[in-house]
């Protein structure tokens, strides 16, 4: 327990809270200690799947999070001994959360979540009849002000002003309490995961159910090698070196390998491109706010972000980050959605807690060259455009003749920001198992409530009997991310599935427009070994 | 003053210190404060140049740094008041070298406005000569005391012996420990030496460098001409505003045509420098902190380029050449296997800090940018045609794209303290209406291999029999040289400046064409966004 839920950003971005006065007397206690926090494991999210959803209606019954009011009995620890300010301010649906409890309950259930409902509801009311207090105070004291405007008997001003007096240090006690409460909401508010939908499968990740199958298993006439053999045959990485020089889980590519990471990069953008996404790099140290905001932790003790020294800049463990970040407190004409970027970009993870069977050679790396794509849509498209970023995928792999399945994540796999994830794993033939590859997310409006990011409906697509202005009201964008190609892992099952009995490896077709015309990575002259 | 020379990193490297004992008593004092370590401003160093050597001979009088003794009187300071900080590393240094060439070292310091202290680093060798020929007597005494007590002896010959030996036992200790500390004194004074200069160096400073080769002419354009700030923004190429926000100023996204840009110049150059021998790579861009010492960066201190990750010792790399030049760190190379040619891409970040002005427009100045930068471990004998080697692929690459450029021997005062030689190349940017750096070569003899100890063991063919002395010949540092291939944003600058047209659009060069999907010209798109 304890205070977990970390806000070590700077960026402060403006907050519309749906919140409305109360009433309430001032200085509350509360008991209970503050909810710990869901560790965010979106860094280390399994990644990849693919999407062939029967019903999107289902999709907007999200909205943000919220569940109805619970009077829990204030107790004896004071506001002022635990509070961390937040130094950013999602704009979190309090009254869609208390006007749907049961849901948001039954989701932090289902996801495994920390999220502590009850104090975020105990604290809304309380903000809200602290609200109330305050405005019945401004309202008494305005009373008190305009009395005075006239004519007074000396006794009767010198009453007013006594009471104007009182009325004032009362209102400021009282605004001092809304704010920490307001904080204090945010901050638990915030742990809260986003909705589920309704077709994610409830429970752990041996609930993940498979969606889609390609292709068989490859057949060897040979014992096969894993790639950390391959590598070291055809001098294509040097872990030792890296070890030595960076830590281990670093590398070098070497040779080919080189290449065809280059050609992977470049064939990847291009296919993506033809599909009518923007093509971007990206910056690779971002405000330690903007990990936040994404929905991931960069701060406490199992936290998969690097963080600058001296400054509150991390490196990017995804390209989703910065790209999410673009366009971050801004407005977005419909006309402009949805935006689709691809983004290239290297990535950076401690892999703090990693450890096992699954970290030899390139599988588990703490850098690694990546084609991220994220969408900014409307609502209603949301689903669709996940359909079409798990297709994309899928198109991907298949052309290079990959043995790959899709899964639909687990409830309980979901990092907060997820509506719902699908996930590709692939077979890794030297490593003898699946292994996950990519892993695209719908993840509504989570990260457009805490990037700001909304956009305003055209004039034909609002309601008309709005009447008020001539500005249809804004709304949130929904956001969707989705792996091309991670390089490492890609490179494991090019290598390890296109492996020849004569220690070389073939080059899948596509690819050798981009690799220089290179049939295959053939062994060296044997003057290493 | 004050002690500057900090040492971070936390991998020991084993040193052979080309000490000799010496004789003196024990407890030394000095007056003089600690010196002030160069700032090394070598991940800011200016960068590229072209060679046109006349005179290879010269190169190989640098050996590493070395003055001869000149005894300073002892004074009043004690060891121990003086807050040595223990080396986490040492490097090789031939301290014998620098008192031996003590004159050549000095003059050297003054050429290349380097703040390192000589005379303490020549005061401290001989202390800790003295202090090791004491330890050597001292412990010759305890043996011949230790062989006394061997044979029969009165008790009260042996009592005398006893104590005798203990007091030689407290004397070697204490000696011991001040061995130490000078040891580590030194080592910290003379990393601070900068490595010697080549005789055809142009001493001064930056003004004094020469150019040794101008290519091309500035294109004349028959339109007023946009800078690439301009250019990008019609041609929705780059996102700083963006990026400001999510990251802070100086950092940017690459966008549509830029993107594929950046791509096309890292493939073409890469394939290019390749097909000249080079083994491609990409690096680790987490370094140990240690590792960016020994290559001669400070990833410490107030004006550090080095971004340093918070709760470990891993640094941001500034340059592939970190990493590359680790790739045989501590290790024994075959001559055989040399030269060692290497072309490296890797991401490089750097904090900028203190750049400010004109010069750090767009995308002149950011702080992290792809890079393509090539790397050669060599026998001392081949560095200097190696360095030539490495300016003309610089003026080959930058010829074929057709840039107007010219090639600087940069003057001693504004090397940075691995390089013995730095070639600089500037190409003209019609926006920005200046030259500016796109590359730099530099040759760095020994003094990287030193600290990160790269050796190679000549073939017998090849070393002077009069050595009988084992079958193996004795190990030599190996020579390193580091070249920029393309720093990709001041190459998107030259492209997007010098091959502007009159309609907005910017034509591709030819070479890259076949490595950008044939796109002959970045065309101004639907007037959506303005």
């Amino acid at each position: 327990m304890g205070l977990q839920c970390f806000f070590g950003g700077t960026t402060i971005q403006t907050l519309r809270m749906a919140v409305i006065p109360a009433s309430s007397s001032s200085r509350f206690i509360f008991g209970k200690p503050l909810s710990k926090t869901l560790t965010l494991n979106s860094l280390s999210r399994r990644c990849s799947s693919i999407n062939y959803l029967k019903k999107p209606p289902f999709t907007l019954l999200i909205k943000a999070f919220s569940s109805t009011a619970e009077q829990t009995a204030p107790s004896t620890e004071s506001v002022e001994n635990r509070m961390v300010k937040p130094q950013w301010k999602a704009a979190i649906d309090f009254k869609w959360i208390r006007d749907n409890k049961d849901a948001v309950a039954l989701n932090i259930k289902n996801r495994n979540s920390n999220a502590n409902l009850e104090l975020v509801l105990e604290l809304y009311e309380k903000m809200l009849a602290v609200q109330k207090e305050v405005e019945r105070l401004r309202g008494e004291r305005n009373v008190v002000a305009n009395k005075m405007k006239g004519k007074l008997e000396p006794l009767e001003r010198q009453k007013l002003v006594k009471e104007g007096k009182n009325l004032k240090d009362g209102l400021i006690t009282l605004e001092e309490d809304l704010l920490k409460l307001s904080d204090e909401l945010q901050q638990e508010a915030q742990c809260i995961p986003n909705m589920t939908h309704p077709d994610v499968p409830i429970g752990e990740e041996d609930c993940s159910t498979m969606r889609k199958m390609v292709g068989s298993p490859h057949e060897f006439s040979f014992p096969v090698k894993d790639h950390l053999q391959l590598g070291k045959e055809l001098d294509l990485f040097e872990f030792d070196a890296a070890a030595e020089v960076s830590g281990s889980k670093f590398y070098y590519l070497k040779n080919e390998a080189v290449m065809l990471e280059m050609a992977l990069v470049n064939w990847t953008l291009s296919e993506v491109m033809k599909r009518g996404f923007t093509p971007l790099t990206t910056p690779e140290l971002v405000r330690s706010s903007v990990v936040e905001k994404c929905g991931f932790q960069p701060r406490g003790e199992n936290t998969q972000v690097y963080t600058v020294e001296g400054s509150d800049q991390c490196l990017i463990g995804t390209a989703e980050i910065p790209v999410g970040g673009i366009h971050m407190d801004s407005i977005l004409a419909e006309s402009m959605l949805p935006l689709k970027y691809v983004a290239f970009s290297h990535c950076f993870r401690t892999e703090a807690g990693a450890a096992g069977t699954a970290t030899r050679g390139l599988y588990r790396v703490h850098q690694f060259s990546k084609v991220e794509m994220f969408i900014l849509c409307q609502p209603e498209e949301s689903e669709s455009y996940h359909e079409e970023l798990i297709k994309i995928e899928e198109d991907l792999f298949s052309s290079l003749g990959l043995h790959y399945k899709t899964i639909d994540m687990a409830s309980g796999d979901l990092g907060a920001p997820a509506y719902r994830k699908f996930d590709v794993e692939a077979w890794m033939p030297g490593l003898g198992r699946y292994g996950e590859i990519s892993s695209a997310s719908n993840c509504t409006d989570y990260q457009s409530r805490r990037l700001g990011i909304r956009y305003r409906p055209s004039e034909s697509s609002t309601n008309p009997k709005k009447g008020k202005g001539k500005l249809a009201p804004t709304k949130f964008v929904h956001t969707l991310n989705a792996t091309a190609c991670a390089i490492p892992r890609m490179i494991i099952c090019l290598l390890e599935n296109y492996q020849q009995k004569d220690g070389s490896v073939v080059i899948p077709v596509p690819l050798r427009p981009f690799i220089g015309g290179l049939e295959r990575i053939a062994p060296k002259f044997p003057q290493d070994e």
